[in-house]
């Protein structure tokens, strides 16, 4: 079902979101950064819904920085610390929406991380397609936007004045059910205005980023060694562009002791590019960082896990492109890997 | 007990510490919880992760057997941060242990003639699957061990090969790069062993552990002397933090050497690849 929203009715909608759960929103600070926010009051900041959120939702459900256990000064006994709140995320956009279906894979799929999936079923999706697709964007290569077919459990159009809703998952059936003041059903004016939207939100993106050639090139082995050097060599060993990537999930374990006695086991985030992401005990390293400290995390972006889960992992949100100061984000690598020319 | 969180560690105790030699022990262990200890099984080829107090964890190969239930073998070389605090601990001492994970040597292989080739503490995991394969039982082909050792000093599992020479359709050899005194064995890499042993290439099934550049050098051997690729098992070893496919780090050309591996079998896709790369 379909309905819309009027935009004047947004904030007292959050408000009513609030009554059950913490609000997450993209809002203005004052230094003028756009972030995921947890919003206390929807009148008294300024929620952002025309720029990109600098970070995805991926803190949010996997923290930068956790505690996983707990363990006692005079017993080595780990005890569980696991606590999520009710969230609603209002107004992420469809790629950061497409990370987090592909986080559901790595830390649901399988055996199960009780950390992820105590946040994630406490989570619901309110998004917000992209009319206007943002400098770096290319969702639309990467198939993970501009407006989205499922994830969320409402989908928001903008359509000027009012905001067109689809319900997704059960969960925005009930929250449409329950605040049925906010929403009328959407006409076929409504519809109209929002197929012409998302038609011409295709037209806009500013960059052509062949995602699907370059899958195809790593596939037959057409990326020669040269990219490979030229990009690590100018790697810069930061690891923001697996920080600020909403699909990079590599993270490290680590215990520290705390005051008092006993300590802690921490999930931290990690990055492939790191010089010590695969040294072994002893000091020896199975991968070249020299020629190839970016290898593995394109190639896992854009062919193992092409392999392993059937589409590439990259969702096109761009955030590395403004992160990276070596010039080596994966439109780069993309660029160089679909050159027909030899490079 | 619960399950749910695959990363949670369970206190074990450290009933015994063997030296196997000055840089490897064996740390036998079991789980405090004497109804989890019970249950808890494995199979050759797997591994552990172990946790020492504010060291964080590490994986550690099992060498023991599950036939022979009650405790858990780790037999561990000092290498890094957290073998290094497992040397500092005695005997009743309490570590974090979680497992089992990897896939393990393909138990349906014991039938066979088993022809295994170890280097240094890669003796660790196929001593698991030489006294499994034993503990089954006769019948079954025979057993050839091949294990190099830097020197005679540095020969680990000295009761376990000492046991192995006794037994019936056993044959063991040790060889070493450098001869000491009282050493009348042979000297050399552990590929010339190959050499002197009597094998039906078709009819037998190579294990290989130890150090990369080994590995290598045996795969090769074992090829030219006619073994299929399909009848060559071989570990891998990468920097892993969690066991259960998430972290990332042991992830090599598109696997998860701590699910689909350590155990790699040499005919699998990529499998060579993947073994020129150590």
């Amino acid at each position: 079902m379909s309905f819309i929203l009027q935009k004047d009715h947004l904030n007292s909608f959050a408000r009513k979101l609030m009554k059950t759960a913490r609000l997450v929103a993209p809002v203005r600070n004052r230094y003028g950064d756009t972030l995921l926010t947890e919003v206390d009051d929807p009148y008294a900041v300024a929620i952002d819904l025309d720029s990109q959120a600098q970070e995805s939702a991926k803190p949010f459900l996997f923290p930068q920085l956790q505690t996983l256990f707990t363990y006692g000064k005079d017993d080595y006994l780990f005890s569980e610390v696991n606590e999520a709140r009710p969230t609603v995320f209002l107004g992420l956009r469809s790629c950061d929406v497409a990370a987090i279906l592909y986080m559901d894979v790595i830390f649901l799929k399988d055996r199960k991380d009780p950390y992820y999936k105590k946040r994630r079923e406490n989570t619901v999706l309110i998004s917000l397609g992209c009319n206007d697709p943002f400098e770096n964007c290319f969702c639309l290569a990467a198939k993970s936007g501009p407006f989205l077919e499922f994830g969320f459990d409402l989908q928001l159009t903008d359509l000027g004045d009012r905001f067109y809703v689809e319900t997704g998952r059960a969960k925005g059936d009930l929250i449409v059910d329950e605040w049925r003041q906010f929403f009328r059903p959407a006409g076929e004016e409504d519809d109209k205005a929002r197929y012409q939207a998302t038609l011409e939100a295709r037209g806009r993106f500013k960059r052509q980023v062949l995602v699907d050639v370059a899958v195809r090139n790593l596939e037959a082995g057409l990326v020669p060694d040269t990219v490979w050097r030229r990009l690590s060599s100018r790697c810069q060993d930061c690891g923001g562009c697996a920080y600020i990537c909403p699909t990079c999930t590599c993270y490290n374990l680590v215990d520290a002791a705390v005051p008092g006695g006993g300590g802690e086991r921490r999930r931290v985030w990690d990055a492939c590019t790191f010089a010590g992401f695969t040294m072994m005990a002893g000091g020896h390293n199975p991968v070249d960082m020299e020629r190839e400290r970016v290898k593995r995390r394109f190639q896992h972006k854009l062919l193992h896990d092409v392999r392993r889960h059937g589409r590439p992992s990259c969702v096109g949100c761009g955030r590395c492109v403004g992160m990276c100061f070596g010039g080596v984000d994966i439109v780069k690598f993309i660029e160089m890997a679909t050159r027909e020319e030899g490079i | 007990m619960t399950a749910d969180n695959p990363l949670l560690p369970h206190p074990a105790v450290i009933l015994d510490i063997i030296d196997e030699n000055p840089h490897i022990k064996t740390f036998v262990v079991a789980f405090r919880d004497e109804m989890f200890n019970r249950r808890f099984t494995y199979e050759p080829g797997q591994f552990m992760m172990v946790s020492i107090p504010h060291r964080g964890e590490a994986p550690i190969s099992i060498s023991s057997t599950p036939t022979r239930p009650g405790t858990v073998h780790l037999s561990v070389r000092r290498a890094g941060k957290l073998t290094g605090a497992m040397f500092g601990l005695e005997k009743g001492a309490v570590i974090g242990l979680r497992g089992p994970y990897g896939r393990p040597f393909p138990i349906d292989l014991i039938g066979r003639d088993l022809l295994f080739v170890a280097g240094g503490i890669g003796l660790a995991p196929l001593r698991s699957m030489i006294n499994f394969s034993l503990d089954q039982g006769g019948g079954h082909g025979k057993k050839i061990i091949l294990y190099g050792s830097r020197s005679p000093g540095e020969i680990a599992f000295a009761h376990d090969i000492a046991a192995w020479r006794k037994r019936q359709g056993v044959c063991c050899r040790l060889t070493v790069d450098e001869a000491g005194p009282g050493w009348d064995g042979a000297v050399g890499v552990v590929t010339e062993l190959l050499d002197g042993i009597e094998v039906a290439a078709d009819n037998c099934v190579a294990l290989v552990c130890g150090p990369a550049v080994m590995i290598r050098f045996t795969l090769a051997k074992l090829v030219r002397m006619g073994f299929a690729p399909a009848n060559i098992w071989t570990t891998l070893e990468r920097h892993m933090k969690c066991g259960v496919g998430t972290c990332g780090h042991c992830h090599m050309d598109g696997r998860l050497i701590c699910k689909e591996g350590p155990v790699y079998n040499l005919a699998e896709p990529g499998g060579e690849a993947a073994l020129d790369k150590g």
